[in-house]
């Protein structure tokens, strides 16, 4: 148990409460997208599969592919090359270089081709600044729009991630107020009272809290790292270190520090250069990236995925003159740091991603368990002070964001399914579709006088949005369920039974008798501080 | 209103005042001033990505120390005091820097 005096329990009390009520709604959204975020890849290899399953190792043959797309683009565009994962086990890769525009404004031009990875053929081409060839980018839209909505909630940069990193901040806030506040901290994990009314209401949502804490912490400190690194960070740090000069901060992060040469010279071999990273990391590839193609001081980092039972995956520096091991390469610096260290913890740590599906099963509940604890934390605080009418409004637009959203997440893909081919771009009709969905699900909670049905009917439209979604993948032409099973895309198969559950567990709530009461309670004493 | 609430809503809108925006500019300030004072590391690199990581932690720190001490005057005196002492020392730096390069 944690004493803290009167006064003090009083101004945690309404720390807690401010920090939970007042940006709760929007905390809510980012937890949510992030808990459906954490299978993005999934997601996006669902959405858009191709007629093999995904893998994160190139065919033998990448490096003549390769050769001849070079030839394909302007040689300026050879000073920086690109090769990263994209939905359904595409390869992107990138040409570009750096350069100035009209008004002399530092910009990024190059050619960009979607790779099918078992023929490594071309399955699209997009020329450009890198920001249209960013928005030309559709094969992975579904999942593009749940990170976009997570990461920043659609604002435009840096706005947006200055927003989710607050966010952050304040459910750090939560956290650790609501540590000090559960006075019976350790007696409460274990305290689940099988009564109707708000005192199970409450248990639950302490319970499934005081558990979270830790987690929520956790997600709450690299989820802002993430959003403030850049936006605020770097030229925090660069103002006081280099004299405001944020490319200077950036290239003494990120230099490789090896000595110029552009004399031309015949690159190695990168099928060779890429089956050596791999057998030395011992996983698969997860970004390459090339420097001065052509020149003598050609460059290429290999970063690979964890491999089994890793947390990081490697960085290899190789020469392209010869196709010789440089070096391990740090994420950050040249040779290894604490600084480096840390900041790669922050991706595994943030995303679970470090043992495949099972860490991501984990993270996948811990999220959804925050969700769960923020969306009643906000029920029983309004509900609380239901005899104020302020409350009561601020109740409705509770039900319509907690159970709203989920129903709009759930309904945008439609929009990706059903309008597939049309002029659209994916991400606008997704967005549109969510927005109008949002817009009458907030006009209908403030006009119903019953939110124990709106909640009943909201659950169960989501649980048949949920249960929908395989079948207008079928109907847009996605490939069939006999079909996903012969060419093994279990990973498909995986997510349309996800969905059938989720679907079938939101139906079974809606219908449930008495389910209203349980979540939401009418009356009762109010939560002990 | 009464006069009693009078003095009430001062120290909240004083305790807001010292919780947000002085708390988040200390925050700040702490970051940039430890790129000054942290070791360098031999990547040469920690006293600049250390104090990134570590921000939400300091925030959090300087806001709950912000809304918890129960005297709101030492509170004002101890945020403001450690910004002015960052701020010092980032002063300083950039003066010497500019005197450096003339």
């Amino acid at each position: 148990m944690i004493k803290l005096p009167k006064q003090q329990t009083q101004a945690l009390l309404t720390v807690h409460g401010w920090s939970g009520v007042l940006l709760g709604l929007l905390l809510y959204a980012v937890i949510c997208t992030g808990v459906a975020a954490v299978f993005a890849r999934e997601i996006g290899d669902w959405a858009s599969p191709l007629a093999q399953p995904p893998s994160a190792r190139l065919p033998e043959g990448f490096d003549g592919a390769f050769r001849g797309l070079a030839k394909q683009v302007e040689p300026r565009f050879h000073d920086d090359i690109l090769l990263f994962p994209a939905a359904g086990g595409r390869w992107n890769l990138l040409f570009h270089t750096d350069e100035k525009d009209a008004a002399g404004k530092p910009v990024e031009r190059g050619t960009e081709f979607e790779l099918d990875p078992a023929t490594l053929r071309p399955l699209a081409r997009r020329d450009g600044l890198l920001d249209e060839i960013a928005d030309a980018r559709t094969s992975n839209a579904v999942a593009d729009f749940l990170v976009d909505l997570h990461v920043r909630l659609h604002l435009p940069n840096p706005w947006g991630l200055l927003l989710t990193g607050t966010l952050g901040l304040m459910m750090m806030v939560a956290a650790v107020s609501g540590l000090f506040l559960h006075r019976h901290l350790f007696k409460e994990i274990f305290t689940l009272r099988r009564r109707g009314g708000l005192l199970t209401a409450r248990d639950v949502h302490v319970v499934a809290g005081t558990w979270n804490l830790p987690f929520a912490f956790l997600l709450a400190f690299t989820g802002s790292f993430f959003s403030f690194a850049t936006t605020v960070g770097v030229p925090a740090m660069a103002m006081v270190a280099y004299n405001g000069d944020i490319e200077a901060a950036t290239a003494a992060l990120t230099a490789k520090k090896l000595p110029e040469d552009a004399t031309p010279a015949t690159p190695a071999d990168l099928d060779t250069l890429l089956a050596d990273a791999q057998q030395r990391g011992g996983g698969g590839l997860a970004f390459v990236q090339i420097e001065h193609w052509g020149r003598a001081d050609g460059r290429a980092s290999v970063q690979l995925a964890a491999p089994e039972g890793g947390l990081i995956g490697d960085i290899y520096l190789y020469g392209l003159k010869d196709g010789g091991f440089i070096r391990e390469q740090p994420f950050l610096g040249h040779v290894p740091s604490l600084g480096n260290d840390l900041v790669l913890l922050m991706s595994p740590l943030h995303f679970g991603n470090f043992a495949g599906v099972w860490s991501k099963s984990v993270w996948f509940a811990l999220g959804f368990a925050g969700a769960y604890v923020t969306l009643t934390g906000m029920l029983l605080w309004t509900r609380r002070r239901g005899e104020q009418r302020a409350w009561r409004r601020m109740n409705s637009a509770v039900h319509a964001v907690g159970y709203g959203l989920p129903l709009a997440l759930a309904l945008a893909p439609y929009a990706y399914f059903l309008l597939r081919g049309s002029s659209w771009h994916p991400l606008d009709t997704q967005g549109l579709l969510f927005l109008a969905v949002t817009v009458a699900l907030i006009v209908y909670a403030a006009v119903t006088d019953d939110l124990a049905r709106y909640r009943r009917r909201l659950l169960a439209a989501t649980g048949a949005a949920l249960a929908g979604l395989p079948l207008a993948r079928l109907a847009s032409g996605g490939i069939g369920w006999s079909a996903a099973w012969q060419q093994g895309l279990a990973s498909l198969l995986a997510v349309e039974l996800a969905l059938f559950v989720a679907g079938a567990l939101c139906l079974r709530f809606a219908l449930r008798r008495g389910a209203a009461n349980e979540a939401l309670p009418t009356a009762g004493p109010a939560v002990r501080a | 209103m009464s006069d009693a609430s009078q003095p009430s809503r001062r120290r909240a809108w004083l305790r807001g005042l010292l919780a947000g925006p002085l708390a988040l500019l200390t925050a700040l300030l702490s970051m940039m001033a430890g790129a000054l004072w942290l070791p360098e590391g031999a990547a040469g690199l920690d006293h600049l990505v250390l104090p990134v990581v570590f921000f939400p932690v300091l925030w959090a720190a300087w806001f709950l120390y912000a809304c918890l001490d129960p005297r709101l005057l030492r509170g004002f005196a101890v945020v403001a005091g450690a910004a002015l002492l960052q701020l010092a020392l980032i002063a300083l730096h950039v003066m010497a820097a500019e005197g450096a390069g003339a």
